[in-house]
């Protein structure tokens, strides 16, 4: 509790605080450096904010995420020198004309319409300009441009809580389909359609270009590339990739990578594209577990049926407990990095982790509440048939 | 049903429980909405504490998601509708009447029954952690998550009609408002001679009045979805989940100005007053205000540069958002024009309106980085924005409010804050404003996306989450002073009618005020009319020390108070309580409501019996 309240009975104004009493040229001095102190840690704190880890966006990787960022990057110049200007007069006049004692009452100054003209007419000015510079902005990064590479397209559908990529022409127009992972050349524009099978996702690879909303019933278009003369490592590098909009239990846990690589290496891991091989007794044995128990909803043959895959959502939407349910296609499982859309690396501890329970993994995944092998908990399957499940999924011999 | 009016006699007490129940005082309703709304600051307070619990470390495990997007849910949904709207209307209550010189608002009987709908509505939502079916989807809601089969438990339903509940309430305050403005201000108070608090009240109310119809349609059109089988909102029957964002931001933006543009009337009330000086430039502070007011209707879409409307509609809408830019500017020039040249003290108040400009600065700022549309892209849905919001919307609305708090108490208390615990008060929240919210820029262009519950320590985004963390228990402390400020006035010395040599009428008359306000209704000369009175009296050598002479009460018609709002509330609410329970409650909610109704139209607005 503090001592008794500092007012003063009556209609004079109330007398400042008991520093004022100090000479006001001292006091300016200390404030002056009370000031540079705060610039300096201001800045420094500003310097250790920034990182270009993860999926950092002040790290660009094409000309997409480049021309955002450069335009973020005037920005922040701009505000900071606003910034300083602004709190900078703010501060001057707060300690300026900070009350004195027996101060009279100040000037009564109604206003100032010149300056109110001048400083309403300045401001227009900057925000027009930089308004005009994004809608310029803006139309440049829509569409690729057109004298480059021949662009590859790639169709995204979110899912509660993957990302689906089909390639239609993946070269010699071999159609793929595959989840989580979504593997492009270099120097090449991508070219993407964005849709949904259920709620609003959103498609965000900070490295490559902000994102855009993935809603069902619309097509999204969007582009990126990755250039090699802006990426320091050597290729292949993965980069980052999440979903944006809240789409319910497992949103954080929506994420999947985007490996950039040559493009003979591409075009070779397209032409490997094919289920595993079951060319030994234990992945026979795998080959009928996944048919026995995974079938119904993943796919590992190549790309998925249209038709099934139409049913399937049909089954998610109308509800029920077990139903199947639109799911990753499996057919290049064994060429990703990561499991569970994103979020741990794929090997065969986290694959075991993952069969054996996926709620613990990812906790709200479909898997575990609608599989009849997890009605249960834990998966209805022996240690030995797991291996095999493991084996054949990721093609170890 | 007159008869039944006629059994009911009007409720005569004006002390204890009762006369809180019926009163019709706009003074009494307004610590009503105040208390209320500190209330659901702890809950909403409670909330941040566990996200910020939770995002305190990477791989944290103390909540799970399906509790963490309560949490964000419900504090955001809160901190809105029943922690600053009802802020702010408890300050249009006190100070609106009694700064046009008016006895009360134009409908007495209305503006109770807006704050009991609103006290239902409020405890409506709160039900829904009763039965463990909390809104989930977000403050906004986005459909089509909120629809079947994504959204299969009644927390939306409990969301979308206590909402619809909320929405009645706001309307019918905002109407009184306009009314009470409009129609009851002292001879003399022309428009241009009105102070800006209530100038930003009228603005308020206008937008309150426009933008909750549509946000209205939006809710009925969801809970149809959700319950009577309708197919607004979901693409698989030809519905459409864009409409909801449309709808929802056609409202939800000027919704923003709904909630920053009282903070910034206080804050123009608080600056001149210790700045010994008067606003500079007001009726460009005025003109900002309503040109803020229009333009809000023009950039919506804002919020939804990434749904993909193209890049026509986002040239339109950066334009127009980077516009309205400037109207904000021209507040805060005049602000600082206003301490140009003048006496600035250093009072608990002053710091708080000080803080408020110093802090919209960065929120502003921020702004105009999102008005970029291409450069939001990357920033949309990130930290960065939670910090811009919270920037407005903390260093705003919850600073601004504080301003008013500090300034206002004496006069609705006759006792005095202590300057020192205020002092304390502000410089906690500042800093610990600061250190909850400056971090999350730095997470936000690090690639940090909103409403994830858990990160994985390879995205480097822990030491600036702790950071923040760090910030919520500062901030903590800095309300625990705050209510033990409050506490200790209890036995504080009594204050004069005057104590900060105010310019406004509500400082000419005693504190705390008598019922009736104004003994004499004043004549009005021009802008701040006490310091005109106050200058006329120090020029004829009798300075004004005493506020306006107490008369006898009986000798001032005022209105009675009445059983039939918190009657009528009862029913309303109960109408919205059926819909979650069982449909014939709904039923008698209406049947209440009509019998209130009736009633109410029964009821003279002064019983004969009641000399008061």
């Amino acid at each position: 509790m503090g001592p008794p309240p500092l007012w003063r009975k009556g209609s004079l104004p109330m007398q400042s605080t008991s520093n004022s009493n100090r000479p006001s040229g001292r006091r300016s001095i200390l404030k002056n450096r009370t000031v540079l102190f705060g610039l300096i840690a201001a800045l420094f704190l500003f310097a250790t904010g920034c990182s270009k880890e993860g999926q950092s966006t002040w790290e660009a990787f094409g000309p997409v995420a480049q021309k955002q960022l450069d335009l973020f990057n005037v920005l922040l110049w701009v505000m900071v020198a606003t910034f300083f200007l602004v709190e900078g007069v703010l501060l001057y006049a707060v300690i300026r004309y900070r009350k004195r004692p027996g101060q009279p009452r100040p000037p009564q100054i109604h206003g100032n319409t010149t300056l109110e003209v001048v400083l309403t007419i300045i401001p227009t000015i900057l925000v027009l300009a930089l308004g005009i510079w994004s809608v310029f902005a803006l139309f440049e990064i829509d569409k690729p441009p057109g004298d480059g590479p021949e662009p590859m397209h790639v169709n995204v559908t979110a899912h509660q809580w993957w990302f689906e990529f089909e390639y239609p022409d993946a070269g010699n127009g071999k159609k793929i389909i595959t989840a989580n992972d979504l593997k492009i050349p270099v120097d090449r524009p991508i070219t993407l359609s964005l849709f949904s099978d259920d709620v609003i996702h959103s498609f965000w690879v900070p490295k490559l270009a902000g994102k855009l909303d993935m809603v069902p019933t619309h097509e999204n278009k969007m582009w990126f590339q990755a250039d090699s003369d802006k990426i320091d490592d050597d290729l292949p590098v993965t980069l980052f990739g999440t979903c944006a909009e809240l789409c319910g239990l497992a949103h954080a846990l929506m994420r999947f990578r985007v490996t950039v690589m040559e493009q003979t290496d591409f075009d070779s891991w397209a032409a490997a594209y094919g289920p595993p091989p079951t060319n030994t007794d234990k992945a026979k044995q795998g080959a009928q577990i996944f048919a026995a128990n995974c079938t119904l909803c993943h796919t590992i043959d190549g790309p998925d049926d249209p038709a099934l895959s139409a049913s399937r959502l049909t089954g998610f939407l109308t509800g029920g407990d077990i139903t199947p349910v639109p799911a990753p296609n499996l057919t290049d499982l064994r060429t990703r990095n990561t499991l569970a859309a994103g979020i741990v690396d794929l090997n065969e501890t986290t694959l075991r982790q993952w069969l054996q329970n996926p709620e613990d993994v990812k906790p709200g995944n479909y898997m575990s509440e609608r599989a009849v092998l997890y009605q249960n908990g834990s998966a209805d399957l022996t240690d030995e048939e797991i291996d095999a499940l493991i084996g054949y999924l990721l093609d170890l011999r | 049903m007159a008869a039944i009016t006629g059994v009911i006699s009007r409720p005569t007490s004006y002390a204890g429980v009762w006369s809180w129940l019926t009163t019709v005082d706009h003074k009494r309703i307004a610590v009503l909405y105040g208390a209320t709304a500190i209330v659901f600051l702890i809950i909403a307070g409670v909330e941040a504490g566990v996200i910020r619990m939770q995002l305190a470390s990477a791989d944290n495990d103390l909540i799970g998601p399906g509790r963490f997007n309560q949490m964000f849910t419900m504090h955001a949904t809160v901190m809105i509708f029943m922690v600053i709207m009802p802020l702010s209307v408890s300050f249009f209550n006190f100070v609106i009447p009694l700064a046009i010189g008016a006895r009360d608002v134009a409908f007495p009987r209305l503006n109770a029954l807006s704050y009991w709908i609103f006290l239902f509505g409020a405890i409506l939502m709160h039900m829904a952690f009763l039965v463990d079916q909390v809104p989930d989807a977000g403050w906004f809601s986005y459909a089509n998550l909120t629809e079947k089969p994504f959204s299969v438990n009644r927390g939306l339903d409990y969301w979308s009609i206590s909402l619809l509940v909320l929405g009645s309430s706001s309307v019918a305050g905002a109407l009184n408002f306009v009314v009470t403005i409009i129609n009851m201000r002292a001879p003399g108070m022309s428009m241009m001679r009105m102070p800006v608090f209530v100038w930003m009240t009228l603005i308020t109310s206008l937008l309150l009045v426009l933008a909750f119809p549509v946000i209205t349609v939006g809710l009925i059109e969801l809970t149809m979805d959700r319950n009577f089988g309708t197919h607004f909102f979901i693409p698989a029957e030809g519905g459409d989940p864009i409409l909801w964002q449309h709808l929802f931001w056609v409202f939800g933006h000027p919704e923003v100005y709904i909630l920053i543009l009282p903070a910034m009337g206080i804050v123009s009330e608080v600056l001149p007053t210790f700045s010994g000086k008067p606003l500079f430039g007001y009726p460009f502070i005025i003109f900002s205000g309503i040109v803020i007011g229009i333009m809000g209707w023009a950039v919506w879409s804002h919020h939804m540069f990434t749904v993909g409307l193209g890049p026509v509609a986002n040239s339109v809408f950066t334009i127009t958002t980077m516009l309205i830019g400037v109207p904000t500017g021209i507040k805060i020039f005049n602000w600082i024009g206003t301490m140009w040249k003048g006496a600035v003290e250093f009072t608990s108040p002053m710091l708080f309106a000080l803080g408020f400009v110093a802090l919209f600065i960065v929120g502003g700022l921020s702004g105009v980085s999102h008005a970029v549309s291409p450069s939001d892209f990357q920033q949309q849905d990130t930290y960065y924005i939670v910090a811009h919001l919270h920037y407005v919307l903390f260093g705003g609305s919850i600073f601004g409010a504080f301003a008013g708090i500090y300034y206002w108490y004496p006069k609705l208390t006759g006792r005095m804050l202590s300057e020192t615990l205020g002092k304390l008060n502000f410089w906690l929240m500042f800093i610990g404003m600061n250190l909850t919210f400056f971090p999350m820029h730095f997470l936000g262009l690090n690639g940090m996306p909103r409403r994830i519950y858990t990160y994985s320590a390879e995205f480097g985004w822990e030491n600036m989450n702790q950071l923040a963390s760090l910030g919520y228990i500062v901030l903590f402390l800095s309300f625990v002073v705050f209510f033990v400020n409050i506490w200790q006035t209890r036995n504080a010395r009594r204050v004069s009618h005057d104590p900060w040599d105010a310019p406004g009428l509500e400082w000419s008359i005693a504190s705390p005020p008598p019922a009736y306000n104004f003994a004499v209704i004043p004549q009005v000369e021009g802008l701040d009319q006490y310091w005109i009175d106050k200058q006329k009296a120090r020029d004829a050598g009798t300075p004004l020390t005493e506020p306006e002479a107490l008369v006898d009460p009986d000798s001032i018609h005022m209105p009675s108070p009445s059983y039939w709002p918190i009657f009528t509330a009862v029913g309303v609410a109960l109408i919205g309580g059926g819909l979650l329970s069982h449909y014939a409650i709904s039923f008698v909610g209406g049947a209440i409501t009509m019998m209130g109704v009736i009633g109410w139209g029964n009821e003279p607005a002064t019983a004969p019996s009641d000399h008061h």
